[in-house]
């Protein structure tokens, strides 16, 4: 009794600390003191077709999102503040995907070889493969391939695209600001979306993809060269951040 | 064993002729899977590259998606539906559909459009109350 007492105010003090000072170590080193707080959320909802990795890692997403958040001010417990935090990022992560169908393991691993297979014919053939070339190169059927395609939506969280390295630099600069001088002089509607929160609220590099894909109206294959990741990886980080702009228009308009 | 009797063979018929597909799923986005996967394989079968494809899937469910916007989340849906027609060209897809709406048409963003520019030939959406209509087209480049 006394222990969780003293634990729960060591706790106490170091949130404050960091609300204080922002001191990611000290943010992490809290993080890590909760992360039992965080598995135990996420066993609340396996069984519902998704791997529990995945699931504790979206978890610990939500736990980092509450202590950040975290207003000691306010006189709540931590635990009290984090739950519903933690449980929605899960349930969003559960409503991103929109389609509770588990992938199936060939299928991820079909869509994790696509990225190799679309990149050397599209070397080869000096323009985008079709689809059945694709099959044809991989040794599958075409809708196989078609369904490795999908199953890209499903990777939001998996180990290949981990919430990407530049998450900590997001949004210094909007990414209108460091495209090469060949994109100078946006025109004004295009700087104006740009610029908004929403857009900005991305990484780097997904607005970044965002501005080449649907304001230049370079391919994805163009970008791909551009960026020097796999195409496969541009059309991750595509859908990923289109659902996320959805997630965050939707949030704007209904607040609460 | 076309056995239905529910007036939609003559329309049927025209599908078989011309190699349209037509869907009908529930107006809910647990669907719009089918939707872009009937959509993806249409468009390979007539020789789109893969960008056009991507494309083609991004437009799709990002037209779909507006049209049956926030009704999403875990809500099932109502027993509204969305049918679309997959038409077929030499060198082009085009993709109606409706929905019934219990609103207004929902007014698409400025992103949202742009988006949509950027990925199909054209698109466009309209209706009234009660009923929604859309319609994107996309032409295979090479």
């Amino acid at each position: 009794m006394s222990f969780e007492a003293t634990d729960r105010n060591e706790l106490r003090s170091k949130l404050e600390e960091y609300a204080r000072t922002g001191n990611k170590d000290l943010r992490d080193e809290i993080v890590r003191s909760q992360v039992g707080l965080a598995e135990y959320l996420a066993r609340r909802f396996k069984n519902r077709g998704e791997p529990i990795e995945d699931l504790i890692q979206v978890a610990l997403l939500g736990l980092l999102k509450a202590v950040e958040r975290f207003d000691p001010s306010r006189g709540l417990e931590f635990s009290t503040f984090a739950t519903p935090t933690i449980v929605g990022e899960l349930k969003r992560h559960f409503r991103d995907k929109g389609w509770a169908v588990r992938v199936p393991r060939r299928v991820q691993e079909l869509h994790l070889r696509m990225g190799t297979v679309v990149n050397n014919l599209s070397q080869e053939l000096g323009r985008s493969p079709t689809i059945p070339e694709i099959a044809q190169r991989a040794e599958v059927s075409v809708d196989e391939v078609l369904e490795a395609m999908e199953a890209g939506r499903a990777y939001r969280f998996s180990s290949i695209d981990a919430p990407a390295a530049d998450d900590d630099d997001r949004a210094q600069s909007p990414a209108a600001a460091q495209l090469g001088e060949d994109d100078t002089g946006l025109e004004e509607v295009e700087q104006r979306m740009l610029l908004s929160p929403l857009i900005a609220s991305l990484p780097k590099r997904e607005q970044m993809i965002i501005h080449l894909r649907f304001f230049r109206g370079m391919t994805q294959s163009e970008i791909a060269s551009r960026l020097g990741i796999s195409q496969m990886h541009v059309s991750r980080l595509l859908a990923r951040s289109l659902v996320q702009l959805r997630d965050r228009a939707g949030a704007e308009a209904a607040p609460g | 064993m076309p056995g239905e009797q529910n007036g939609l063979e003559e329309r049927d018929e025209q599908l078989r002729m011309g190699g349209d597909v037509r869907l009908v799923v529930p107006a809910s986005p647990e669907y719009l899977r089918l939707v872009r996967l009937t959509a993806a394989g249409m468009a390979s079968r007539l020789g789109f590259t893969f960008d056009e494809v991507e494309d083609l899937r991004i437009a799709v469910d990002e037209l779909c998606f507006h049209l049956l916007g926030d009704a999403g989340d875990d809500r099932p849906a109502d027993d509204r539906t969305m049918d679309l027609i997959y038409s077929a060209g030499t060198d082009f897809i085009s993709i109606t559909g409706r929905t019934g709406l219990s609103g207004e048409v929902p007014e698409p963003s400025e992103l949202s459009e742009q988006i949509l520019d950027a990925l199909v030939d054209e698109h466009e959406v309209s209706g009234t109350d009660g009923m929604v209509t859309f319609r994107l087209k996309k032409q295979r480049e090479s």
